[in-house]
Formats: C-alpha cells, structure tokens, sequence
C-alpha cells in the first residue's frame, strides 16, 4: 500500500513541475489542417520548415478541433496559435467571428512573388479585406490501374475521356473481370461531395446551384445511377482511393491528388493518372485552394508575417510540392527532378486545366459556416438517389428546397461556373 | 468371435483417442469456448503486431501471410523518429496517472460514504453522478476551451487529468461503493472492540480486502484517460497525450501506418494490465501466483 502511495506523490510531484515549468517559448506555433497524414507532417517539419531561419512547432489538426480552438483562444482573449494553414472552406467561419487580422500589407509585402489571380481574390472571402494568403493548390483528377487500359472503348482517349466512356469502360472491366472496378472516395472521409460540385453538376448542367433540379441534372443523376452498377459497392467506405488502387480492389478511382499521391509514388510504373470525363457542358473540375493567415491578436505577428514570406517563396513551394503533394500557388515553372507521383499527377491536373473544354468551377464562396450543410445536401441526394434507389424526380424536389433555403440563409451570389447574381444565388 | 489379443485392444483405440484427454461433452464446449474467446481477442492483436512488423508493402498483398516470415522494422522505427512522440507518450503516462490518482482519491471516499452512512438525497446523489456522463464533451468543447485558457489550464497536463477524472469518477464512485457494501460492517466494528480508531480500523481491516476492487477501479480508470481523444485534443496544443497526437493523424495516414500506430498505442496499455494483473486476478477469486 505504501508503495502505492508513494508512487503516487511522486507521480504527483512530477506532474506539479510540468505543471508550474511550462514552456514559454518563441517558436511560432503553426496550426494547419493540411498535411495531417503523419508521414506529410513529418515532411512538413524536416524538410519544408527545416530550412527556416526560426524556430516554428508544425501542428496539424483536423478541422473540428482547428475551428474551435481559434475560436476559444480569440473569445478568451489568450492567443497562442501564430499562423493558420487551412484550406479556404474554414476560413470564412474565422473571418465572421472576427478572429482573423486583416493582411492587406503583407499581400503587398509579398509583391514579386506572383501569386495566382483567382486564389488571392478568393483570399478576400467576399470582404474588401484580404483575410489569407494562397499557400498551395491542387485538385481532384482520376487515376488507373494500367491493366484496365486495354478495356478503354474503342477510340477512347484516356487523356479525354467523357462521361459515357467511363461508364462503357467500367462496364467492360466488370465484364471481363467480373468485378466492378470502379471507385469513388464515398467514405465518411471521403471527398465525394465535390466531385458533384465541381465535376458532375458543371459537366452535365453548368451550373451547380442554380440548375440544380432542372432537367438535365434529372438526366444526370439517371446515368449516374447507371454507372454505379459498375462501381464497387465497397465505395461507401472509401476515404482515400489510394488504398484500394494499391490493394488491386480498385483499378479506377477520382480522387484528390494528395489522396492518390502513395500509389503514384510507390508504384509509378502501375498507375497513371487522367483529367476526368468530360458531359455535355464540358469538363468540370475543380481547384483546391490552401491558404496562410494570422489569427487576430496574434503573439508575434511579425515573425508570421515572416514565415508566410517563406512559406510563399518559389523554392519553399517546390519542397513543399515534393512533401505534401501540393502545388504552388505562385505562377512558376516546375523543376524537372520531382518525385514520380507528382510529376504524374501534375501532368494529369494541367492537362485537365488545359484541356479545350475545360469547365473550372470554383469553391463555394459566402456560406460562412454553412459548408457542410452544403455539401450535405449534395451527399444526401446522392445516397437517395443512388445508393437506396429513390426517385429522382421527388428527390431534386425536395432538395433543391433545402438548399433554396440554404442560400437564402447565408444570401451568397452565385459562383462559377454559374451566372453571376446580385443577390443569394437562386436554385431554380 | 475373435480372440481378445493386446494387439487388437489396441487397435480399437484410434489415434486421436490417444493424444487427446477424456473429456465429456459439456467439457469440450467449454474448452471451445474458452479458445474462441482468446481468439477473439488475441487473433487482431496478433494481426495488427504481424503488419506493424511487415514491409510497407506486404500491408496491401493478398492473400495475407499468416506467419511472420519477412520482418520489417521500418514503420515502427519510424514512430520513434516522430518528433514529439516520446514526450506525448510521457505526457499520456502523467495524464493516465494522474487520472487515476484523483478519480480515486474522490472516488472510493465517495463510495465508502454511499457505502456504510445513511443522508438525505443519497439516492439522488447516486444518479447525479451518472449524470455527469450524459453531456456528451462535443457540445461543451467551445465553452470548455474557453474557461480553460482563462484559468490557465489549458495545454497543461493536469488540466487534461481533470477532465479526464470527470469522465472516470462515476466509475470510481460506483465501483468502490460496491465494493465496500461487501465487506461486512461487522469486520470494523470487531477491530474498534479490539481498540483500533475508525482510521485504524478502515485502513487495516477495510483496506486489504478492498485493494484488489480498488486496483480494478483504478485500472478502469487508466484505460478511460489513455483511450480519451477528444478533451486531450481540444485541451492541449503543444502538450498533447499520445492518443490525440497520434489518432488523428493515423485516420488518415496509410495502411500500415495506422498498423503500427495501433501497436504503439496497444503495447503500453496491455504492459500496465499485465503489471497489476495479479489485483485484478485477486478480485476474481483466482490464487494469487
């Protein structure tokens, strides 16, 4: 019993000097939602942020925990976090509780770096301020086993698929295999929302909000049902499609380039990658913007200041390119020594922006904290729709009600690819 | 008829007869259960050491090997590498002791109380404690954070304990109490007769049957604030516990990360069980060897 109590003061004693001895470092604490995968958070520290002149502690953290601890820190009026690296979904929650400093000087400061056009207005969030700074971009693209390749319909061209083609070259994988080949990332992580976002809605209708239920999302919903049957069924489980292409399980999948990145990189030689199909309204596909900003009241904001330069610099985005699988976000050339799976996946994403019928349509702009619910709306029709069957008619109904309400609530103007509107952007 | 010679008595007994021991059927059913129970829980720690130990690649070939015949240190050695790991592991020991220090230093005083005294709003008390588990934590994360860094508990290994303890208590109090609602009043009262004090009495007497109970208590304790993710994740930013360090992460890491990610958190937690095994073994009735 002694023994017991003895260990326990000890333990007692220790955990007091924790306690009373806490570090009062300062080393910017950089907490971001990118990168989380350990292996990339390691990369992000030892070889991105290695060569900084600073000392910098990398977080990464999922988006819950992310949001509310800029929250709290900038309710209670305690600030410890320096910079923020989030993508530009979680910005505007930040931006309307007012826990982001405004960063118009920096941008200037950041002059000669040419940064994308589009993401630095997208860094505005719709304000006449600039709440971040474009870090890194990337995108969603396909990706295939090359053993599916002599399946391709005849005079498919793997670089310029359409929709229909995919659905025929599904169909003849499951045909000769007898397994249904074909995945999407429909898992409780996955990303599938945006791939009606920015790829099936833009491709088939032009439009992601205002033509929601109109008739040609009616036709597109039917051949998406169509093609499931050729889409394995595991798919609702699928968060990231590189494990399933690695595991053989899957021989195509749509996925973000971040998610597919292991296969390229470890097993170059049996996969390739390809822009997505292309519907009748051309080939949606959909940017992914990172971005840097400086929670207000920050503890040090010129050594943020400081490492957003670095971060933003050519050398600094190629490493991070090589680390994380990112692309920059500034206009430049890229080296010709990057690993394997980035110099596919690359060749893929720029083909896709390249190609002639390309549709970009860009994040949601304006929801404020309404993100979910709107990708919710896109994912519940989906599982109706698709996976339980219901009819398609009623459905886009009924959803396109909720998400009526939904843009009436937030009042966001529509975005590209749909027309430009004065006030909340109408579903028709 | 034949002749009975030895050689064809022996006959009649089949091989498996002999290598096998004599056992009627209710035997047998409970020895088969017994093995599908540890395989059920040793066979996944078994798989998931197998993949900790396997090249990267081996993780995703079908079908699996079953024996360990390629072993690959890699992505274990790799965890180790991990900067900050060590002093999250350190940080979850603390946490995890901690939390056992205090849910039992409140609890089992608590339980003693429910235990042997009789006071208004007892039963009451009794379903207030449960209470304390019916807020789930996602919904007071935000104020919680917040009053957190306003009394300079957050980020602190002893704030995450605290909270930790108020996950666990209710268990701590249940449990104690009744454990000592079977040990009989009786046992005290004879040793005041025989002139302990009321302290005296309960600390040689109560005490030493009530330890191995105490112990389970304890351990039941530890293992809610070393598998606890969520407070550990919100409560701290550079101090994390080694389960909000890692789980988030493994989520969403590759395969065979999330292979030896799950062995790193698997090992210490079975290694403490083992430790105080012979108290939880006690409390079962079996000989303590």
């Amino acid at each position: 019993m002694n023994a017991i109590v003895k260990t326990g003061l000890s333990a007692a004693a220790v955990s007091a000097l924790l306690l009373s001895g806490l570090p009062a470092t300062a080393e910017t604490i950089f907490l971001s939602t990118q990168a989380r995968p350990i292996e990339e958070a390691e990369a992000m520290r030892n070889e991105v942020l290695g060569q900084y002149d600073g000392e910098v502690d990398y977080i990464p953290q999922e988006d819950g925990p992310f949001l509310n601890r800029i929250l709290a820190e900038a309710e209670a009026g305690k600030v410890s976090v320096g910079l923020l690296g989030a993508l530009h979904g979680n910005f505007p929650v930040l931006a309307s509780a007012d826990a982001l400093e405004p960063i118009d000087d920096v941008l200037s400061g950041l002059g000669d770096r040419k940064l994308i056009g589009t993401f630095v207005e997208l860094g505005k969030l719709g304000t006449g301020k600039q709440h971040y700074v474009p870090w890194m971009q990337a995108s969603y693209v396909m990706a295939a086993n090359r053993q599916a390749l002599q399946y391709l319909p005849e005079g498919a061209d793997v670089m310029a698929l359409t929709y229909d083609q995919l659905a025929q070259w599904a169909a003849n994988v499951s045909a000769a295999t007898g397994e249904r080949k074909l995945g999407f990332p429909a898992g409780r992580k996955g990303l599938m929302h945006r791939f009606f976002q920015g790829y099936l809605y833009p491709s088939f209708t032009d439009s992601v909000v205002t033509e929601y239920r109109s008739d040609k999302a009616v036709a597109m919903w039917a051949s998406f049902k169509e093609m499931w049957k050729h889409v394995n069924p595991r798919s609702t489980s699928y968060d990231f499609m590189q494990e399933p292409l690695m595991a053989d399980e899957v021989w195509i999948a749509f996925d973000h380039t971040a998610r597919l990145m292991d296969a390229f990189n470890r097993r170059p030689d049996d996969f390739i990658a390809f822009p997505a199909p292309a519907g009748p309204e051309g080939r949606g596909f959909m940017p992914v913007v990172a971005g840097l900003a400086i929670p207000a009241n920050a503890p040090d904001r010129a050594a943020a200041v400081k490492l957003i330069d670095y971060m933003t610099r050519p050398e600094t985005q190629i490493e991070t390119l090589k680390a994380i699988g990112f692309f920059p976000a500034v206009e430049m050339d890229l080296p010709d020594d990057l690993p394997r799976g980035v110099q596919i996946a690359g060749a893929a994403v720029s083909a896709q922006a390249a190609s002639a019928d390309a549709n970009p349509s860009l994040l949601p702009v304006g929801l404020g904290d309404k993100g979910r619910e709107f990708n919710k709306v896109f994912l519940d029709t989906f599982q109706l729709i698709v996976i339980r069957g219901a009819d398609i008619d009623k459905t886009l109904d009924r959803q396109a009600g909720n998400l009526r309400k939904l843009m009436e609530e937030t009042g966001a103007p529509c975005w590209a690819p749909d027309e430009p509107s004065s006030g909340a952007c109408p579903v028709k | 008829m034949a002749d009975i010679t030895p050689d064809s008595l022996k006959d009649e007994r089949s091989f498996l007869d002999r290598i096998l021991p004599r056992w009627n059927v209710w035997q047998w059913l409970f020895v088969t259960v017994c093995v599908i129970l540890c395989l059920w829980v040793l066979l996944p720690i078994y798989l998931l050491v197998l993949s900790a130990f396997s090249p990267r690649d081996a993780v995703f070939a079908w079908p699996k090997a079953f024996l360990p015949t390629d072993i690959s240190t890699d992505t274990i050695a790799f965890f180790f590498g991990v900067r900050g790991v060590l002093s999250a592991f350190l940080n979850s020991v603390l946490v995890a002791a901690l939390t056992m220090i205090i849910s039992i230093g409140l609890g089992a005083p608590a339980g003693y109380a429910l235990a042997r005294f009789r006071f208004r709003g007892k039963d009451s008390f009794r379903l207030m404690i449960v209470m304390t588990r019916a807020f789930p934590i996602a919904i007071l994360a935000l104020p919680l954070t917040v009053t957190f860094i306003k009394l300079g508990l957050y980020d602190t290994v002893f704030g995450v304990a605290l909270v930790h303890s108020a996950l666990a208590l209710p268990f701590a109090v249940l449990i104690s109490s009744s454990l000592f609602m079977g040990i009989p009043f009786e046992l005290e009262e004879a040793a005041w007769t025989m002139g302990c004090t009321r302290a005296q009495a309960f600390w040689r007497v109560v005490m030493p049957i009530a330890t191995p109970g105490l112990a389970a208590a304890a351990i039941f304790a530890f293992v809610i604030s070393w598998n606890e993710v969520f407070a550990a994740t919100i409560l701290t930013l550079q101090q994390p516990t080694l389960t909000a360090f890692l789980l988030t992460t493994l989520s969403e890491s590759p395969l065979y990360f999330r292979f030896a990610g799950g062995f790193f958190l698997v090992v210490p937690a079975l290694i403490f069980i083992f430790a105080v095994r012979k108290y939880l073994f006690s409390m079962w009735g079996i000989a303590n060897r």
